[in-house]
């Protein structure tokens, strides 16, 4: 028999060394402690809290910093603006209209959403009116062209077309004849369109 | 409980089954430790570490692997890791030197020498032999699982093996011829 088959036939006597008789106690603690620790789910559930409570008081310090700057009038505005009758939201408008002579951002873009998406011919007209404080503003310039792409409400079309000749806003034009040009656009609309056409082209 | 069942027991982390497969197996891991790091508290503190480890990341295992196996192998990579880490017992470098080719030694009637007396001889070579001696004759490893726990070439572990059986062959020839000469003069 050789060396190797030897030590595998009697390979039990090689394995002779006994574990302490500690050893078993403290393996129960440890296996205790790192896989059925009651701690472990707790301090994960610690952790959780914690990242949630951050994240929360980040958000939180983001906002008061987005909100700081904000006065009391404008705040007010911006709630009437932003108030599902169409009445208030008027209202916003004539008081942003009569209070505010600087411009206000957080306003403007309030008012250009209104212009864009507001259901309300009239509070829409008057917001066409509330933008045209700020003539050199480009934003509102560019915003009352594009709201006169997608504009289907005559009365709303013919109000954006007399701010554009007003504001005598060339980039318009294309709009203009897109318009004219359009079978199912009303009439006193399309005489309206060639009005201002001719005035931008003088 | 079957081992199967064991295994399913372990994978929802019941502490029961983890007792049971622990006692089942905690001297044969202790043993094979031991056998490579010749230090109790070192080997004693490694199995609680592979049976930890083990229990940790049974659910990559299938139901029916050998677990008494699998075990083994996780508390041998960690005797060797504690080796790399520590640099103590040898150096993992021992095996880096030139290799030359070792012929095989061999030992035919090897029932005739008692397994304690080889335990003594395998405990008297070099580390670096013995511990290749034990991973293949003990443990039964194969040179190419050998030289991956190692981390050397196949071949480094065919010639350190080699020459760790040829010394331990000439231990254990000489030990013979004592006896032989003992019973011979006596008569």
């Amino acid at each position: 028999m050789n060396l190797k088959e030897h030590i595998q036939q009697h390979k039990n006597e090689f394995d002779s060394e006994q574990m302490s008789a500690t050893s078993e106690v403290l393996f129960k603690k440890r296996l205790q402690g790192e896989l059925h620790s009651t701690k472990k789910s707790k301090v994960v559930y610690l952790r959780f809290i914690t990242i949630a409570a951050s994240i929360v008081l980040v958000l939180s310090i983001f906002f008061w910093n987005q909100n700081s700057g904000v006065s009391s009038e404008t705040k007010e505005v911006l709630a009437f603006l932003n108030n599902e009758s169409a009445g208030k939201r008027l209202e916003g408008v004539y008081k942003f209209d009569d209070e505010f002579k600087k411009e206000d951002s957080k306003i403007i873009n309030t008012l250009i959403k209104i212009l864009h998406n507001d259901a309300n011919a009239n509070v829409k007209i008057a917001t066409i009116d509330a933008l045209l404080k700020f003539p050199s503003n480009d934003k509102v310039r560019t915003n009352l062209i594009t709201a006169l792409e997608k504009e289907k409400i005559p009365l709303v079309q013919i109000k954006i077309i007399k701010s554009l000749s007003f504001l005598r806003e060339h980039r318009a034009q294309k709009t203009l004849e897109e318009i004219i040009n359009n079978n199912e656009t009303f009439p006193i609309v399309k005489s309206n369109a060639t009005l201002a056409m001719n005035q931008l082209k003088q | 409980m079957n081992q199967k069942e064991i295994i399913q027991q372990c994978k929802q982390n019941n502490y029961t089954a983890q007792i049971e497969v622990y006692n089942a197996y905690k001297n044969m891991l202790y043993n094979s430790c031991y056998r490579i790091l010749k230090n109790r508290e070192d080997a004693e503190d490694l199995v609680q570490d592979a049976f930890i480890k083990g229990f940790q990341k049974i659910n990559q295992v299938k139901d029916d692997v050998n677990l008494a196996a699998w075990f083994r192998r996780i508390a041998i990579n960690l005797c060797f890791d504690k080796i790399r880490k520590e640099k103590h017992l040898f150096s993992m470098e021992d095996y880096k030197e030139i290799e030359a080719e070792s012929e095989e030694m061999e030992f035919e009637n090897a029932e005739e020498v008692s397994i304690d007396f080889i335990k003594e001889c395998i405990d008297k070579l070099k580390d670096k032999y013995r511990v290749i001696v034990v991973l293949y004759m003990i443990e039964e490893y194969n040179h190419r699982e050998i030289s991956e726990i190692l981390q050397i070439n196949e071949s480094t572990v065919r010639n350190q093996y080699a020459r760790g059986k040829n010394q331990l062959i000439t231990l254990l020839q000489k030990h013979t011829k004592n006896e032989f000469k003992r019973t011979h003069s006596a008569t």
